[in-house]
């Protein structure tokens, strides 16, 4: 099962994102998005990336996610929506669900049952080594990168996110 | 607004554009377009009623549908060629969601519905920056992929949106919807002779830049947003209407006014690459487009239009004093002797 486990995290992260999309109310959102977060997690840290799946549960799930949580919860309504109580969520929610079983049995069953088997460990993120310091791993070498050659994806990014948050309060200001 | 707070995000929007032109890295494109989008959605909703949040939310949904295209796209292409500069799209499954995504963000048929309900939506100054500043990033990049995209998918998107343009604003007697399928008819012509001549893509989209300003502007001295009140002008300043009816006209595509200068290039650049029916096809099409300009002028300047009488003395503050108006006026009606210029671009 380990040749096969970044196939079954993918399916189960797809299945997750179907069931947020298919729009419950926000608080059964965000638990179905702790389930994403966590197996995304997975899918990094079979790729040898284990400092960036500590950064998804960290600042991701302890982070963003948290404070998502207790502004819902300030906001929620008295009968939230859960995926079997409205036609409409439970009819998105099963059809996603379909989809994603059909391209599951169509990869399995197909020529292309090659890639169940060909993204783990694919190697991005191998550890190499330079010669002349010691071994290191090339994602954290990545993360460093950003804030050395990577300057101006920091300002832009910055600067988004600042302007994201003049943005959201001038819309929900109103008159 | 605020108006530190406006600056702010106006010079966002600005920079949003200015990342995606300038950059070589596909997801730094990407991050433009998104600074783009988030921060025009206040701009669309100046004014705060229910039509504006329902335009901007219409904005935002389409837009951010063609991103996460892009986005796609950016990462089938890197699956294909392992790199991430703007050269060339590899692989043409990539290239026609890129295609798609950006026709998306242009308003080109078949993704040309919400063009008008959001030009409607939003005020005259922000329906402005919809339909001028924001064709320049997704125009910038279908440029720099041009020869790496499928002639057949382009070519009939061009087509059907010089139609769709033309047709669909045959019935409208709101201005800024009659500017959106104008725009929509334009970016037909533009995207139409991309393959073949990219540089008289660049040169309609600045001719077509400086023709849209001018009608917004005209509009917007006079306040009005329907034909009814636009006809009214006469009364108020008679020589806004004589403008208006010169600029209409140019927009139309008529000689001796610079708006036949681009459809002229085009043409000739179409039928030099042996294809004849088509150029045919968007002049003809063209010919809806002329319609409903010509209507508008008859409407304004040329007869004076039915109304109650009271109606007769348009209500007027103060005479807002637009900058750059005759220049631009001057711009979008009297350049088309200047086109043996046009070889310089060589």
């Amino acid at each position: 099962m380990m040749t096969y486990i970044v196939f079954i995290l993918s399916v189960i992260f797809v299945i997750s994102f179907v069931g947020f999309s298919s729009k419950p109310s926000p608080i059964y959102g965000g638990l179905v998005l702790i389930v994403s977060g966590g197996v995304g997690c997975g899918i990094i840290m079979n790729f040898g990336g284990s400092f960036l799946g500590l950064m998804v549960f960290l600042i991701y799930l302890g982070g963003m996610l948290v404070v998502f949580g207790y502004t819902t919860a300030m906001a929620t309504e008295q009968y939230p929506e859960v995926w079997v109580s409205n036609t409409t969520v439970m009819g998105v929610f099963l059809l996603g669900l379909l989809m994603e079983v059909m391209l599951v049995l169509y990869v399995l069953k197909s020529e292309e049952v090659g890639v169940v088997f060909k993204f783990s460990g694919v190697g991005d993120w191998a550890i190499y080594d330079t010669g002349d310091s010691e071994v290191f791993s090339e994602e954290i070498m990545g993360v460093a990168a950003l804030y050395s050659y990577g300057a101006w994806v920091v300002i832009v990014t910055g600067w988004s996110l600042l302007v994201g948050v003049l943005v959201i309060l001038e819309v929900t200001r109103g008159d | 607004m605020n108006p530190l707070i406006f600056t702010t995000i106006l010079m966002t929007v600005l920079l949003g554009t200015m990342i995606v032109m300038m950059s070589s890295h596909w997801l730094m494109i990407w991050i433009g377009f998104e600074m783009n989008l988030l921060a025009i959605i206040p701009i669309l909703m100046k004014k705060y009623n229910p039509r504006t949040m329902e335009a901007s939310t219409k904005y935002f949904l389409t837009q951010a549908t063609a991103s996460m295209l892009l986005m796609m796209a950016i990462i089938i292409n890197l699956m294909h060629s392992g790199q991430w500069t703007i050269t060339k799209v590899f692989n043409p499954t990539a290239s026609i969601i890129m295609t798609s995504a950006l026709a998306m963000k242009l308003g080109l048929t078949p993704f040309h519905f919400w063009v008008p309900e959001v030009t409607q939506g939003i005020s005259l100054t922000s329906g402005l920056i919809l339909l001028t500043w924001q064709k320049l990033a997704p125009m910038s990049i279908l440029y720099q992929i041009s020869p790496s995209i499928n002639l057949n998918i382009l070519l009939t998107m061009a087509v059907l949106s010089i139609l769709v343009g033309g047709w669909g604003g045959l019935n409208q007697t709101q201005l800024r919807k009659i500017m959106a399928y104008s725009s929509i008819a334009h970016m037909g012509w533009m995207t139409a002779v991309l393959v073949y001549n990219p540089t008289l893509t660049m040169l309609n989209m600045l001719i077509y830049i400086m023709m849209t300003l001018t009608m917004f502007m005209l509009f917007i001295h006079s306040s009005s947003t329907t034909t009814l009140s636009l006809s009214h002008t006469w009364n108020k300043t008679p020589l806004i209407t004589t403008l208006i009816l010169i600029t209409l006209l140019s927009m139309g595509g008529l000689p001796p006014l610079s708006g036949f200068m681009p459809k002229w290039m085009i043409i000739q650049e179409l039928t030099k690459n042996s294809s004849i029916i088509l150029p045919t096809l968007m002049a003809i099409m063209a010919l809806l487009n002329l319609y409903f300009y010509m209507r508008l002028t008859y409407s304004t300047s040329l007869t004076m239009f039915p109304s109650t009488n009271n109606m007769k003395m348009k209500w007027q503050f103060e005479t807002k004093r637009i900058t750059l108006l005759p220049p631009l006026i001057v711009m979008s009606s009297l350049l088309l002797p200047l086109t043996p210029m046009l070889s310089i671009l060589d």
